[in-house]
């Protein structure tokens, strides 16, 4: 996490009072108990205690979903007395825009589409849509120019990885290339 | 002196050209992560897991302590440059670094920082030699109930202290114990959580939850949000490297800020912010020319606290090597390196690996070493790292990620799981939920939980043994009273 220094004169206050109403996420909340009640319920089906060692496998678990239930509740609470959820701090990020939808399924995309392109068309192929799909949420619009420093950036990785260091990356499966 | 002559044999294990090599690769790594945004220390030694798993550990522990430490080198050199922190605890050598920058002063902040992180680096690295021992030592003494009372005060404070609200910070810590819990349970072989899936019968990969927190979120957090900055290069001609004044002016906040961070890093949650903070507001308070603080930059103001941050890396790993117990998102990434060589840190790591401790530490050193050479001279060629075009350096990022989440095992639930987490990091960002208690809940979770059935068994159930021992207690009682603090502290200020 890194923030921007402050100013020694004083900077016009943009973060919460700007032009949109500030995030009142009851959502954040919700989640955050029904993945508890999630884990309670998984914790539950396993036995609680055991002979020998007085807690089962079963135990942590569901004091972590008892934990997650009762700090949504909390979480609930501190979204319903106005409490603050500001974005935080990062470079190149600026906090005070409003966020571009556009941008984020972009982003998600490129996070998603290896999940399909690899096995069938090997890694510097999903590198290569991967990179240009980042590369369009961050704004860029020479397409054929970030796939092609995709495939060569895929292309480095894979030798540099799975033929020099030894994970498992797939090359071209079409060609037979592992 | 026990510990001069285990660190003479370190160095005859840190010198030889292959941990040599490993050294010089971790800190060229770790200064370019520093100087970049988007990516930092931990990310990188997480994706590099798997790679090193092929390799002797003790050359990946020389290699992960270089990208530390250059990390921290690193960063400071874009504090100054151009006002863009690379990491936390340069925050504050950005506030006097890039005004005295902007006076053409740039080079004399730089080598201000460079030494003052040598220097703070060096004497940080020779009070962890003596210290060390001693400290692991203590652990002989820790029994079960007592490192799960450690565990649960790191957990308290790294909740508490980091982060806008308590509850947020731990909502963070319940997801990663929620993660750490998957998976088969050691101590039964019982499967739990895994949702039926054969694939997350060993748990969350590490390397998916980290890819996913920091890469997938960071950049689909960066991407909504992006302006398309134009980063403006302050020119370093015009200045002087350090005046005979400048020496005058810096070594005594060189001494205050290894004296600051070196033992806040080694507390739980101590981190880097503080310890730079508190050195920041001491330097401007004692400072002579208190008039240039905030205007033409004052250098008091980059030496204390760029020593700070490098004492404090160290001291961070005073815990971690003595005890196995992280203070920090990177330290707990370390842990997890040192579970994936089946080594266990604490007292028994310095007698059954004294080559792997003691060459670790005596790699400190020469890092130190390295890494002023390389900052120094090189600092212009670092700072054209920042000509690559942010669109290409996010995507770049997104691709190592997926090298390191696929190349583990070639699952695409790995994938899949890595951007379900990648949008946690996400929403985590955006309504400012801390990142590190979740590292922090999952990484050490399983252990605190190994510690507490143990704790239960012996005590034969009954949950007194949690306190019965004095050290428990204490540190209990100490857990609370983290909890309780900013409560307190919120009372006895008038609203």
């Amino acid at each position: 996490m890194s923030s921007r220094p402050t100013e020694a004169e004083p900077a016009p206050d943009t973060s919460s009072t700007g032009t949109r109403p500030p995030p009142r996420p009851s959502w954040l909340g919700v989640a955050v108990i029904a993945l508890g009640l999630v884990w309670l319920y998984g914790a539950l089906s396993l036995p609680q205690a055991a002979t020998y060692a007085v807690v089962g496998p079963g135990f942590f678990p569901a004091v972590i979903g008892a934990g997650l239930v009762i700090l949504g509740v909390l979480l609930l609470v501190a979204v319903a007395r106005g409490e603050r959820f500001e974005p935080q701090d990062a470079e190149d990020a600026d906090a005070t825009r409003a966020p571009s939808r556009a941008a984020f399924w972009t982003t998600v995309a490129a996070g998603v589409a290896p999940v399909f392109v690899i096995r069938p068309l090997g890694f510097p192929i999903a590198a290569a849509v991967t990179f240009a799909l980042t590369a369009r949420a961050f704004g860029s619009r020479r397409t054929l120019l970030d796939l092609g420093v995709g495939l060569l950036l895929g292309i480095a990785c894979w030798l540099l990885f799975s033929r020099l260091l030894g994970l498992s990356l797939p090359g071209f499966p079409p060609l037979g290339v592992a | 002196m026990e510990a001069l002559h285990q660190l003479a044999h370190g160095f005859v294990v840190a010198l030889s050209p292959l941990n040599l090599f490993w050294a010089f690769v971790g800190s060229v790594l770790g200064t370019a992560i520093g100087v970049l945004p988007g990516i930092g220390p931990a990310l990188t030694i997480a994706l590099l897991l798997p790679v090193t798993t092929q390799m002797n550990p003790t050359g990946a522990f020389i290699m992960f302590a270089g990208i530390l430490y250059g990390a921290m080198y690193g960063g400071s050199t874009t504090s100054i440059l151009l006002n863009t922190p690379g990491e936390s605890g340069a925050i504050m050598t950005a506030l006097e670094g890039n005004r005295m920058a902007r006076r053409g002063r740039g080079a004399a902040a730089l080598a201000t920082a460079a030494i003052g992180s040598f220097i703070a680096g060096t004497l940080a690295t020779i009070v962890l030699t003596f210290a060390a021992p001693t400290v692991a030592e203590l652990a002989f003494v820790f029994g079960p109930a007592d490192y799960f009372a450690l565990m649960v005060l790191a957990f308290t404070s790294v909740s508490c202290v980091l982060g806008a609200s308590r509850v947020r910070g731990f909502v963070s810590l319940f997801l990663g114990l929620a993660l750490g819990v998957m998976g088969i349970d050691a101590q039964t072989g019982q499967a739990r959580l895994t949702f039926g899936s054969p694939e997350l019968l060993d748990g969350m990969e590490l390397v998916v939850v980290l890819v996913g927190l920091f890469a997938v979120g960071e950049t689909i957090y960066v991407a909504s949000r992006y302006g398309g900055g134009q980063l403006l290069l302050n020119p370093l001609a015009g200045g002087v490297w350090m005046t005979r004044e400048d020496w005058r002016r810096s070594w005594k906040p060189w001494l205050r800020g290894t004296l600051l961070g070196f033992p806040i890093g080694a507390l739980p949650a101590g981190g880097s912010e503080i310890p730079t903070f508190l050195s920041y507001m001491v330097e401007r308070r004692l400072a002579p020319k208190r008039e240039e603080f905030g205007r033409e930059g004052a250098i008091e103001g980059v030496a204390g606290p760029e020593a700070a941050n490098n004492a404090a890396a160290a001291g961070v790993l005073v815990p971690l090597l003595t005890l196995g117990l992280p203070t920090s998102a990177t330290a707990a990434i370390l842990l997890a390196a040192f579970q994936n060589y089946g080594l266990q840190p604490g007292p028994y790591l310095f007698l059954n690996n004294p080559d792997l401790v003691w060459g670790l530490i005596a790699s400190l050193y020469i890092g130190n070493v390295m890494l002023l050479v390389l900052n120094l001279p090189l600092v212009g060629i670092w700072v054209r790292l920042l000509l690559i075009p942010r669109p290409w350096l996010y995507a770049g990022i997104m691709v190592f990620g997926i090298v390191g989440v696929y190349g583990l095992g070639g699952s695409e639930l790995d994938l899949a799981l890595m951007v379900v987490v990648g949008l946690a990091g996400y929403a985590m960002r955006v309504y400012d939920f801390p990142i590190a208690p979740a590292l922090l809940g999952m990484i050490l979770g399983p252990m605190a939980e190994t510690q507490l059935r143990r704790a239960l068994a012996i005590g034969q159930g009954s949950p007194w043994t949690l306190v019965e021992s004095p050290l428990s207690a204490t540190i209990l009682v100490l857990a609370v009273a983290v909890l309780l603090l900013p409560t307190v502290l919120r009372r006895l200020q008038p609203a």
